[in-house]
């Protein structure tokens, strides 16, 4: 009787099995190979993967906190300063037809100190209405409300930050002042869901009514109107701001929160732009290293009787295995440096929004970086298999070819890449011209030209070095020019990791050092009209109030003291914008700062504003409201309309929504408020400002709520600060750098590596080891030199559109300095490092013994 | 007087517990002007026999002369240079890069003796030239056919005027007719320029060829090509 065999399930008469064994014994054979190439993989989806998840993280943290507070509320009632307003309206909306829930807050900023450290935090005080609202950070407070009365409800990720727990007690600074206040509860995810990693705090309202010092005021009420009901109810709110507070969609602060974010999104999305295409062309490089093993590998499977359907399907799940794992890994790798490096939120952002530190990644973006790290794999593997099983090309001509084949580049592709550059260079040039607003466009459409220019570029120089060598005794130049042409293809592909690293460096690092170079200039002419600074601690903006009281007398009549002024500021919304508003007191000898000014008249623009009813705005403002210099508009205060005429316009002194700035009478008048966000203290001649700055602690006594800068100090906090706003930015520079040198490094050597066999031919035609290691590092060195040349000249103009941007559209100060010596460091770096790592492979392989490149 | 001279050779290797002597006291000398052509068994000891003839390995007994100087015990500069200068070799699978063209190859050994590459190119063209691929001088090396690589190899093996021509499988990878041509030429070049010629091959039409026939067996050298390695066909 005949036995049936059983099969399996078959895929183009494989089965599963047989794919799984033939990818184990290339395991096996080429561990090392496969282990690099996914390295090479996991190393360019890391990057972008990273980048992708700190662009979009900031809004998508706050958006998800913004939603777990406000719940099921559609409306609120605003107020327009911190002071906020009186807790009776809040009961009066309450009351309003249509209502269903009024939820009244009083948020005031503030600094906690626990046992191991102190954070900036925005106190929340709450009712027990605030359940009603169903968010999830406060639907589960029913039983918490209980254990955080008196006291306060720190979030798991505070209290992990400072040290405290439950039961203890740690230190509030607000309002200048500070208390002592017990924790009630550390509040963890299961609890208030996203806000576990927020800087808040919570307490109930009339806790943190007494500590900011603002009895029986509360800053915002949540409203859910009934259903059908939202626009009466907006109207009713509207009857009852009477033109004193804002009526706003609840998720409010999420808009100003993007418009505020917006021009740090749009540089990180250039920046995540360019990490895509050298992520990608990492994994491809490292996956191009292995075709020629898999091309001689296809051929052996041909010669056994594999037809072309069962070869691809091999390859393709082998790549796809490989490409998979690596991206897995590649995930995981981003994923850490999402939370750790990038994981930076700006300071400016902080101090003006609750945003919490665990980066959000959404399971599309996971998706994603893996499906990008799976084509980049199957794409560098596939199309040279597939040209050598096209029909009529012999079975085994793989095996017999000379050198390394698919590495010639066609004239006619060199000069479509030299045409569809410069093509791509006139319509960028156009694009920025005519909309400044899309040269963020421009400078991802200029990333792409980089690498479109590189063929060109690099055949051209090649073909340029040629003659040039020629007539060259004793030099190993000629030999490396020869070696370059016949490696075309794989060495455009290293040179465009080159180049797009270069760009991304000196482009953007170039208009981050002068936006840095800008921001201190406003800095300096913002901070020396005082000698000493007393402010509320971390105060940045200047815009937390505090109770002066007799502070100003008290370090009047303290020795070495010239005078005090009172200066004051806030935050306001108007629109989408959350303005920076700036009062200095008339007896400041700047009130506009030189540097800063674009339209108007210094000293005349000075003089109005002493006057009052006069300010000066940011661009952004001007532009968006169509206001020229004398215009009359208002803005919405505390008190209702306040008119004003433009008596400048400024850049936005590194506040991306916009400043104004007015006299501290009109600010006293309209926000109806004398306390001061800071004492500025001109000391005496010949005191020093350190001497200063005791006299002026002496002075104020006990207020440890309050802090004492020399003016000094006061720059380089803020400096710091300014730089560590940008320090994301920074980093993912100097780490794409990092990874191009690296990988490129890897590249280089193993394509030495395998290159053993036409070295070892060499040696046996009589060329020493220091012939071919001089070769082979000039090799490295044109090929680098070549991408860092593509790169740097179009970095430098990507710098000047950067920075072009920055000033025009974001309103951002910047000095624009090409910054020679910067670019010329990260030349020497990007060329000398790879050079030095390849230098011991390089030495190995020239080595090699000539009997290598016999057959036995 | 170019004379190759082999005398009492031993090249043993290791083969885990075994050691096996691959080249085992063989003498052998190539005079000026003659062709040899060494048969052997896959494993037999021929490219063994052809690295230690090029002073590419030394071996354990028994000396190597050329030219009356000894090469077998040589420092690697000195060594290099003897290759350089002296020896011209061909290769089984050619060793061309494949993007460049058929001169640039064939006066790329000249690079490491100080020549520029215009002056290597300029010497290199005769020998191009001489082996028939005067036409095909600009021709990338992939656009060329096997047996035209394999002259382009000859040339850059010829381009340095060597005083002695080793020759691993030349023909290893072309057809009978390709193979016939190349093996013409190279005796044809071995009895003009007066250079002692050894072809290490499998290719048994070589013994038509050749001045003087060897075969390697077992690490002994003898006259004569063995009865099953000798041409099974006529000669066309």
């Amino acid at each position: 009787m005949t036995r049936r065999r059983r099969l399996g399930p078959t895929i183009v008469g494989l089965r599963p099995s047989t794919l799984i064994f033939l990818y184990g014994w290339r395991l096996t054979r080429h561990t090392i190979q496969e282990l690099l190439a996914g390295l090479g993989i996991a190393i360019g989806v890391a990057l972008f993967f990273g980048v992708l998840v700190a662009s979009t993280s900031i809004t998508s943290s706050a958006g998800q906190i913004i939603h777990a507070v406000t719940g099921s509320a559609r409306l609120q009632l605003v107020a327009r300063s911190s002071e906020g307003f009186d807790e009776r309206l809040a009961r009066r909306a309450g009351q309003l037809p249509g209502v269903r829930v009024a939820a009244p807050i009083l948020r005031a900023n503030a600094a906690i100190i626990g046992p191991a450290g102190r954070e900036s935090i925005q106190l929340i005080g709450v009712t027990p209405r605030q359940i009603a609202l169903k968010g999830t950070a406060t639907r589960n407070l029913g039983a918490g409300s209980l254990l955080i009365a008196g006291g306060l409800g720190l979030p798991s990720g505070v209290a992990s930050q400072i040290g405290a727990q439950a039961g203890e007690k740690v230190t509030v600074l607000i309002n200048g002042n500070a208390d002592m206040v017990p924790v009630r509860a550390v509040l963890g995810s299961q609890t208030v869901g996203a806000l576990a990693d927020s800087p808040i705090a919570v307490a109930l309202l009339p806790v943190v009514q007494r500590l900011s010092g603002n009895a029986r005021r509360v800053t915002e009420v949540y409203i859910v109107p009934a259903p059908g009901a939202d626009r009466r109810v907006e109207a009713e709110l509207r009857r009852l701001a009477a033109g004193r507070l804002n009526v706003e969609p609840a998720e409010h602060e999420l808009t100003v929160l993007k418009a505020t974010a917006a021009p740090t999104s749009q540089s990180t999305t250039l920046f995540a732009a360019i990490s895509t295409m050298i992520g990608f062309l990492l994994a491809l490089n490292a996956m191009l290293l292995t075709v020629p093993e898999r091309r001689r590998f296809a051929a052996d499977l041909r010669t056994q009787g594999y037809t072309p359907r069962q070869i691809i399907l091999i390859l393709a799940s082998q790549a796809t295995l490989l490409g998979t794992v690596a991206s897995c890994v590649g995930v995981a790798m981003g994923d850490v440096l999402s939370r750790t490096l990038f994981h930076q939120v700006p300071s400016y952002l902080t101090l003006a929004f609750p945003i919490g530190t665990r980066p959000v990644i959404p399971v599309v973006l996971v998706l994603l970086a893996i499906g990008c790290g799976v084509l980049a794999t199957l794409l560098a593997s596939l199309p040279p298999i597939l040209l050598d099983l096209r029909p009529g090309r012999p079975v085994d001509a793989v095996l017999h070819e000379t050198g390394e084949a698919g590495q010639r580049v066609g004239r006619l592709a060199v000069l479509g890449s030299g045409v569809a550059g410069a093509l791509l260079l006139v319509a960028i040039t156009t694009l920025v011209l005519v909309i400044p607003r899309l040269t963020v466009i421009g400078g991802v459409l200029l990333a792409f030209t980089v690498i479109c220019l590189i063929p060109f570029v690099f055949v051209a120089t090649v073909r340029a070095l040629s003659p040039a060598s020629e007539s060259l005794r004793r030099s190993m130049l000629p030999l490396a020019v020869l070696e370059l042409d016949a490696t075309a293809t794989r060495s455009i592909a290293l040179t465009c990791v080159t180049a797009l690293a270069i760009y991304g460096a000196i482009a953007v690092g170039g208009a981050r050092t002068d936006l840095v170079r800008g921001l201190d200039h406003a800095i300096v002419e913002y901070l020396d009209t005082a000698d000493v600074w007393v402010t509320t601690s971390d105060n940045f903006l200047t815009s937390e109030s505090f109770t002066a009281g007799r502070a100003p007398s008290e370090i009047l009549n303290a020795p070495g003291i010239a005078s005090v002024r009172t200066y004051q500021g806030a935050l306001l919304d108007v629109g989408a914008r959350r303005l920076w508003i700036r009062a200095r007191p008339a007896s400041d000898r700047t009130l506009i700062q030189a540097s800063q000014l674009l339209k108007g008249n210094l000293t005349r623009a000075t003089s109005l504003i002493r006057k009052g009813g006069w300010a000066a705005i940011s661009n952004g403002i001007a532009e968006e409201r169509h206001l020229h210099i004398g215009e009359a508009f208002t803005l919405p205060t505390p008190s209702g309309a306040m008119p004003l005429r433009v008596a400048a316009i400024t850049n936005n002194v590194g506040w991306p929504p916009g400043a104004i700035t007015i006299n501290t009478s009109d600010y006293s008048h309209y926000w109806q408020t004398v306390n001061p966000t800071a004492l500025e203290v001109n000391l005496k001649p010949g005191v020093s400002p350190l001497a200063g700055k005791h006299a002026v602690e002496h002075a104020l006594g006990r207020r440890p709520g309050l802090l004492v800068q020399t003016y000094g100090e006061r720059k380089a906090r803020y400096q710091e600060s300014a730089r560590q706003g940008l320090k994301s930015l920074n980093q993912i520079s100097t780490l794409l750098v990092l990874a191009a040198i690296l990988a490129i490094a890897f590249a280089l050597s193993t394509i030495i590596w395998q290159r053993r066999e036409h070295l070892a031919s060499l040696k046996a035609q009589g060329y020493d080891s220091s012939q071919l290691l001089r070769a082979l590092l000039l090799e490295g060195t044109i090929l680098l030199s070549i991408g860092c040349l593509d790169g740097a000249v179009l970095g430098v103009y990507g710098h000047v559109l950067a920075s072009r941007w920055l000033k025009l559209t974001t309103g951002f100060p910047t000095a624009f300095s090409v910054g020679g010596s910067q670019i010329l460091l990260t030349l020497v770096i990007v060329i000398g490092v790879p050079l030095a790592v390849i230098a011991l492979p390089g030495l190995a392989a020239a080595r090699v013994p000539p009997g290598a490149s016999f057959q036995e | 007087m170019s004379t190759l001279e082999l005398r009492d050779v031993v090249k043993c290797y290791r083969n885990g517990e075994e050691v096996v002597r691959a080249v085992d006291g063989v003498a052998l000398t190539v005079s000026r002007g003659e062709f040899v052509a060494l048969f052997g068994p896959s494993g037999s000891g021929k490219t063994t026999l052809l690295l230690l003839a090029a002073g590419l390995l030394v071996p354990d007994s028994g000396s190597v002369m050329f030219d009356g100087r000894e090469i077998s015990r040589l420092s690697d500069a000195q060594s290099a240079t003897h290759r350089l200068r002296n020896v011209g070799f061909v290769f089984q699978s050619f060793h061309l890069m494949g993007s460049t063209t058929a001169l640039n190859n064939a006066a790329i050994k000249l690079l490491a003796d100080g020549y520029s590459l215009r002056e290597a190119r300029a010497r290199a063209q005769p020998w191009l030239d001489r082996v028939g691929l005067a036409e095909r001088a600009l021709q990338t090396a992939d656009r060329l056919s096997m047996g035209e690589r394999q002259r382009v190899a000859i040339a850059r093996a010829l381009v340095s005027e060597p005083r002695l021509l080793l020759m691993d499988e030349p023909t290893g990878n072309l057809d009978s007719k390709r193979s016939r041509e190349i093996l013409a030429l190279l005796r044809d070049i071995c009895h003009e320029r007066h250079v002692p010629g050894l072809l290490v091959t499998h290719d048994s039409e070589a013994s038509i060829f050749a001045d003087r026939v060897l075969t390697l067996r077992d690490g002994h050298l003898s006259d004569g090509i063995d009865a099953d390695l000798a041409p099974t066909s006529p000669t066309r």
